[in-house]
C-alpha cells in the first residue's frame, strides 16, 4: 500500500517535471538559436555593429544597427518621462480613491488595455498624433509605447500598494501625516521595491515592441537621432529592424536581424534579471 | 531619494536635454520620408545609401509597412512619397492627378517554385497552375502536366499547394495572371490580394506567411509548389517552372523576359507621369510579345508635384533624376529595371515638381 503510494508520487513529480521542461524548451531553443546565430554575427561585424548603418542589401558588407540603437534608447527615455509617471500616478488613484467613479473606470480601462492588440494603439496615435504633426516622430511612438506600458505598470504598482497593511497607514495618520506623505512615504516607502518592479517590466515590455511602432515612428533607418530636435522627427528601433529585416531574402540583412536579436535578447534578459534581483530583496 | 522626484527623473532628463538641444541647429540637412510596398524596400534602401553618399545632405527613410497603407498615408501627407506595386486606382487617380505623379521604378516577377525531388525542368501553363490550385489536379502525373513535359519522370505523388496566408500584392498579380490566361476555369472572384482558395477544402492547401513563409513551406513539403516574389527564389536557389506565356513560350523570370514583358505593355503606358496609370498594372500581366514572361508587375513611386519646402521640392527632383540614370547601374538582386522607353516619361516628372 505504502509503496504504491510512493510510486504514484514518484509518477506524478516525473510527468510534471517534464512537462515543464517542455514548457521551458523553446524559449531555451530561442535564447540559445538566438545566441549562436546572433553571436557569430556580432564576432564577424565588431563594435561597427553598433555604431554605422545597415548595409545596403545584398551587399557582401553588413554594416550595423546604430540608428535602431539610439532610436531605441530615446524611445526607452522618453517613454520613462511619459509612462512612469503616468502609470505610478495612475495606480495611486486608483488604489487611494477606490470609490471614486473615475478610478473605478481607470481600473477597467488599463485592465482591458492589456486585451487590445498593441498595433491597434499604434493605429490610434497615427490617427492622432501622426496625422495632426504630419510627420512620423520617435514622439509619437513613445507615446504608443506609454500607453503599451500603462496596463503592466499599473497592475503591478496597484498590488504592491494593496499588500502594504492597513497598520502602516494608520500609524501615519496617527502623527499627523498628510495624506500624500502617507501615500508617497510610508505606503510607497514599503512597497518601492514592487513599484520598481512594475517600473522594469513595463520598460522591458516595451523595448521589445514591434506592432505599436510599425505607423509610428517611420522606419528611419538612415539617419542617427542625436538631440531632442530629433525626438520631433522620424526614427528607428532595434525590434521593428527584426522584423522587417527577417521578412527579406538577403543575407547581410538576415544576419542583421540576427545580430539585432541577440542584443536585443540581452537588453530585456538585463532589465528582467533587474526586476528578479529587485523583488527578491523584499524585507519589510 | 523622494519617490515622488523619482517619478520624473526621465521627465526631469527629457527636459535638460532639450534645453540643452536649444542652442544647436538641428539637422542641416534634408530629408525624405516615403512609406509603402514592402517589396520595393530593399531596392528604395540600396538607391537612398548610393544617393546620399553622392549627395549628402539628402537622406532618404522608407517605412515598408505594404503598398495600401503607403498610398493611403501619401494621400493624407504624412509622408513625402510612397512606394506601391498597384499604382492609384481609376477612381484615386481621377481626384488626385493634379497633385500626384507616378512612375514605375522597377519590375517584379512572380516565381513559380516547387520541390519535387528528379525534377529540374517544369513548364506549366496559367490553366494547369489554375488547376493545382483550384484541387481539380490531384497527382504530378496527371496527364496534364504530362502533356506539358513530354520525357520528364513526374511521380505519382500528391500535390501540396502553397500560397501566402497574409494579404499581399504577390498573390494578385499571380491570380491576375490565372485569371487572364485561364477565364474560363479561374473566375475574376478568386482575383485580389487575398482570397478563399479552393485548394484548402481539399486538404492539399497549405498557406505560408510572406514570401519567405511560401519558401519555407515549399523547402519543408515534399511534392509542394509555390509563388514568391522572384528575389526569393534566386537568393534562396529554388527550382522554378517555366510558365507558358500568350505567344505560347515557355519562359523562365529572368531579367530579359521581364523587360520583354514589360515592352509587350508599352502601348497602355500614359505619356505623361501624371497620366492614368491603372490599366498598365493590368496590362503587364500575361503580356503579348516574344520571350516575355507572364507573371510580371511594375512597382511604381508616387511623388507630389508640390512640397511646401522648396529644399525638399529639389531633393525629390534630384531623387528622380537619379533613380532613372544612374541608380539603374544599382539594382538589387532580384529587381529588374525598367525599359528606357519607360524611363524617358518618368523624368518628365523632373519638370513637373515645385517648390
Amino acid at each position: 500500500m505504502r509503496d504504491w503510494r510512493r510510486v504514484k508520487e514518484r509518477i506524478f513529480l516525473a510527468v510534471t517535471s517534464i512537462l515543464a521542461m517542455v514548457a521551458v524548451a523553446p524559449l531555451f531553443h530561442i535564447i540559445a538559436s538566438v545566441a549562436i546565430r546572433g553571436g557569430g554575427v556580432l564576432y564577424r561585424a565588431g563594435l561597427d555593429f553598433l555604431t554605422s548603418q545597415p548595409a545596403p542589401p545584398g551587399s557582401s558588407m553588413l554594416g550595423g544597427i546604430g540608428p535602431a540603437l539610439l532610436g531605441t534608447l530615446w524611445l526607452a527615455l522618453l517613454t520613462s518621462a511619459i509612462g512612469i509617471p503616468l502609470s505610478v500616478l495612475t495606480a495611486v488613484f486608483i488604489v487611494e480613491f477606490k470609490d471614486h467613479p473615475l478610478a473605478r473606470l481607470a481600473k477597467v480601462f488599463t485592465s482591458s488595455l492589456l486585451e487590445i492588440p498593441t498595433v491597434l494603439i499604434g493605429m490610434l496615435v497615427f490617427l492622432t498624433i501622426v496625422s495632426m504633426m504630419g510627420h512620423y516622430s520617435l514622439l509619437a511612438g513613445s507615446i504608443a509605447l506609454a500607453i503599451v506600458m500603462l496596463p503592466y505598470t499599473v497592475s503591478y504598482v496597484e498590488r504592491a500598494m494593496e499588500e502594504v497593511p492597513r497598520t502602516y497607514r494608520e500609524a501615519g495618520y496617527s502623527i499627523g501625516m498628510t495624506r500624500s506623505q502617507v501615500v508617497f512615504d510610508v505606503v510607497m516607502g514599503i512597497a518601492r521595491r514592487g513599484v520598481a518592479a512594475g517600473v522594469v517590466i513595463g520598460l522591458a515590455k516595451i523595448v521589445s515592441e514591434t506592432a505599436p511602432l510599425l505607423f509610428t515612428i517611420g522606419s528611419a533607418r538612415s539617419s542617427y537621432p542625436m538631440s531632442m530636435k530629433d525626438v520631433f522627427e522620424p526614427g528607428d528601433a532595434v525590434p521593428l529592424l527584426i522584423f522587417q529585416f527577417a521578412q527579406t531574402p538577403y543575407q547581410n540583412w538576415q544576419d542583421l536581424a540576427w545580430g539585432a536579436a541577440l542584443i536585443l535578447t540581452v537588453i530585456v534578459l538585463a532589465l528582467f534579471a533587474a526586476m528578479k534581483l529587485i523583488v527578491r530583496e523584499v524585507h519589510l | 531619494m523622494d519617490i515622488r522626484a523619482l517619478l520624473f527623473t526621465p521627465a526631469l532628463i527629457v527636459l535638460l536635454l532639450g534645453l540643452l538641444s536649444m542652442g544647436s541647429n538641428g539637422r542641416d540637412s534634408v530629408s525624405l520620408q516615403g512609406e509603402g510596398s514592402s517589396f520595393l524596400y530593399p531596392q528604395i534602401q540600396a538607391w537612398a545609401s548610393e544617393f546620399t553618399a553622392r549627395n549628402p545632405g539628402i537622406i532618404i527613410n522608407y517605412n515598408p509597412t505594404g503598398s495600401g497603407a503607403g498610398q493611403s498615408s501619401f494621400l493624407k501627407g504624412v509622408v513625402d512619397f510612397a512606394g506601391s506595386d498597384p499604382p492609384l486606382s481609376r477612381d484615386v487617380w481621377e481626384e488626385s492627378w493634379d497633385r500626384v505623379v507616378q512612375m514605375p521604378v522597377v519590375i517584379g516577377m512572380v516565381a513559380i517554385v516547387y520541390n519535387v525531388p528528379g525534377v529540374d525542368e517544369l513548364r506549366l501553363d496559367g490553366e494547369v497552375l489554375a488547376l493545382i490550385y483550384l484541387g481539380v489536379i490531384e497527382y504530378w502525373d496527371d496527364e496534364r502536366i504530362r502533356a506539358l513535359n513530354p520525357g520528364e519522370d513526374l511521380p505519382h505523388e500528391r500535390i501540396i499547394a502553397v500560397h501566402r496566408s497574409d494579404s499581399s500584392g504577390t498573390t494578385q498579380v499571380f491570380t491576375l495572371f490565372l485569371h487572364k490566361s485561364a477565364p474560363d476555369v479561374w473566375g475574376e472572384d478568386l482575383v485580389g490580394k487575398s482570397i478563399e482558395w479552393p485548394v484548402d477544402d481539399t486538404g492539399r492547401g497549405i498557406g505560408g506567411k510572406g514570401n519567405q513563409g511560401v519558401l519555407e513551406a515549399v523547402r519543408s513539403n515534399l511534392y509542394s509548389i509555390g509563388y514568391v516574389e522572384y528575389a526569393y527564389a534566386i537568393k534562396n536557389n529554388m527550382k522554378t517552372a517555366a510558365i507558358m506565356n500568350r505567344e505560347g513560350e515557355f519562359i523562365k523570370p529572368s531579367m530579359e523576359a521581364a523587360q520583354a514583358a514589360a515592352l509587350g505593355a508599352l502601348d497602355s503606358i500614359p505619356d505623361s507621369p501624371d497620366g492614368d496609370w491603372s490599366r498598365a498594372f493590368q496590362d503587364i500581366v500575361y503580356a503579348p510579345g516574344s520571350g516575355s514572361y507572364p507573371i510580371t508587375s511594375w512597382s511604381f513611386l508616387l511623388f507630389y508635384k508640390s512640397y511646401n519646402d522648396p529644399a525638399k521640392a529639389d531633393a525629390v527632383r534630384r531623387f528622380i533624376q537619379w533613380i532613372n540614370v544612374e541608380g539603374q547601374a544599382h539594382i538589387v538582386d532580384g529587381y529588374i529595371p525598367v525599359p528606357a522607353q519607360v524611363r524617358q516619361v518618368n523624368l518628365k516628372a523632373v519638370e513637373m515638381i515645385h517648390g
